[in-house]
């Protein structure tokens, strides 16, 4: 059982790393955050740079040029800048026109960001459960009562209630579908709660029909020992064929 | 009283229906949860009430209508008497589960104030509409909330 300081820990550090992922999402405040507040700058900048790429490119070819006979290197050396905003300027459509890639793989990237937190929300959740079953229900106090039924030809499954030392626990009805899902080999955790050390009392009431229809209640007791460490029972229903009757046990899970 | 009814704003309109188990009168035992991704309508009736028997009627019709397209009808008795909504249960003709609700749990959870009281509930297990009366122009409005519900 994780319930320890390393646990703990890795608790931690993955709601910590939730916490900025999902703080990312919102504000688009790390680089490559899946927020539509985040790539609109981040697209300024690419055309941005793809702007000025441009300018550099051109202003190099005059630069080729000078080695070539140019007539006038120093309208040249001066024009170049200014030709090259213009070719920026003019060449401002193609930025435009890559932006649907750009977008796409935004999109992708998006989904990914957004599939990984999806995953970290459920982990966090299943070690949330996890610590939540220890800190309600601690290992040493724990006691867990589970039902289950074999065949069934006998006992058509209604209800059951639950009685610890004269105290009414649980009271459990079942449709047809879950003693459907009891008689296919489920087993239904009816109780899980604490109990102190020492010698307890169990009884449990089951309502349904019997053989030929009839209804039927029967009861069974079970008299255990709480000691140190997690107590599990489990209420079976069986058919007894000798007896043509159905059979109610207690099972100690040692 | 009934218009101040009216105007009372139902708490759990928008909000997920409450789970529940009943014992049917006849029939099998229900529990709510094992209908989602069904349109559900759970009614609360009473012997004593009048328009009750009416409404179960118009349920039973709309239910043989649109049964086949996922809607569900779940009458819940809440009669102290059970001798008595079993009578009355067998006076009815209907085929959807008459459900008795002996310590009023279930009445209390969806907050019946008034019978009979209709609630419907959407595909996703949430309450979308509640009526606090019956009259016979309101089959038409059921039927119009039903088919949209339905339509989701």
């Amino acid at each position: 059982m994780p319930c320890d300081s390393s646990f703990y820990r890795r608790l931690r550090v993955k709601l910590s790393a939730l916490a900025i992922v999902a703080f990312a999402a919102c504000t688009g405040v790390l680089a490559g955050a899946p927020s539509a507040y985040a790539q609109a700058p981040a697209h300024a900048d690419a055309r941005l740079a793809q702007a000025t790429a441009p300018a550099a490119t051109t202003s190099a070819a005059p630069d080729g040029a000078q080695a070539s006979p140019a007539p006038n290197d120093a309208s040249a050396a001066t024009s170049a800048p200014s030709d090259a905003g213009a070719q920026a300027s003019e060449g401002g459509a193609a930025p435009d026109a890559a932006a649907p890639g750009d977008a796409a793989a935004d999109t992708r990237g998006l989904d990914e960001e957004i599939q990984n937190l999806k995953k970290d929300v459920v982990d966090l959740n299943k070690d949330l459960f996890v610590l939540e079953e220890e800190l309600l229900f601690p290992a040493n106090t724990q006691v867990a009562i589970f039902v289950s039924m074999d065949v069934g030809d006998f006992f058509a499954l209604d209800n059951v209630t639950l009685k610890i030392d004269q105290k009414e626990v649980a009271n459990y009805l079942y449709t047809p579908r879950e003693a459907e899902a009891l008689l296919k080999g489920g087993v239904h955790r009816l109780y899980l709660g604490n109990l102190k050390v020492g010698e307890h009392e169990l009884v449990a009431f089951f309502t349904g029909k019997g053989p030929n229809e009839r209804d039927y209640r029967r009861g069974a007791t079970l008299k255990f020992e709480k000691g140190i460490g997690a107590k599990y029972l489990e209420l079976k229903i069986n058919d007894r064929q000798r007896k043509q009757q159905p059979e109610f046990e207690i099972k100690d899970w040692e | 009283m009934g218009a101040a009814m009216a105007a009372a704003p139902y708490p759990l309109v928008g909000k997920e229906a409450p789970d529940f188990a009943l014992h049917a009168l006849v029939g099998n035992n229900v529990r709510l949860s094992e209908n989602l991704g069904d349109v559900v309508v759970v009614t609360f009736w009473g012997s004593r009430c009048g328009p009750c028997a009416t409404q179960l009627d118009a349920l039973n019709r709309s239910l043989a209508t649109y049964q086949s397209v996922g809607l569900r009808v779940f009458a819940v008795s809440v009669d102290d008497d059970q001798g008595r909504a079993l009578e009355y249960a067998k006076g009815q003709s209907v085929n959807f589960p008459l459900l008795l609700d002996p310590s009023k749990s279930v009445s209390r959870l969806y907050q019946v104030d008034n019978l009979p009281m209709t609630v419907l509930i959407d595909r996703g297990g949430v309450v979308r509409h509640v009526h606090r009366d019956y009259s016979g122009k309101d089959e038409a409005l059921y039927l119009k909330e039903l088919r949209a519900l339905l339509n989701e």
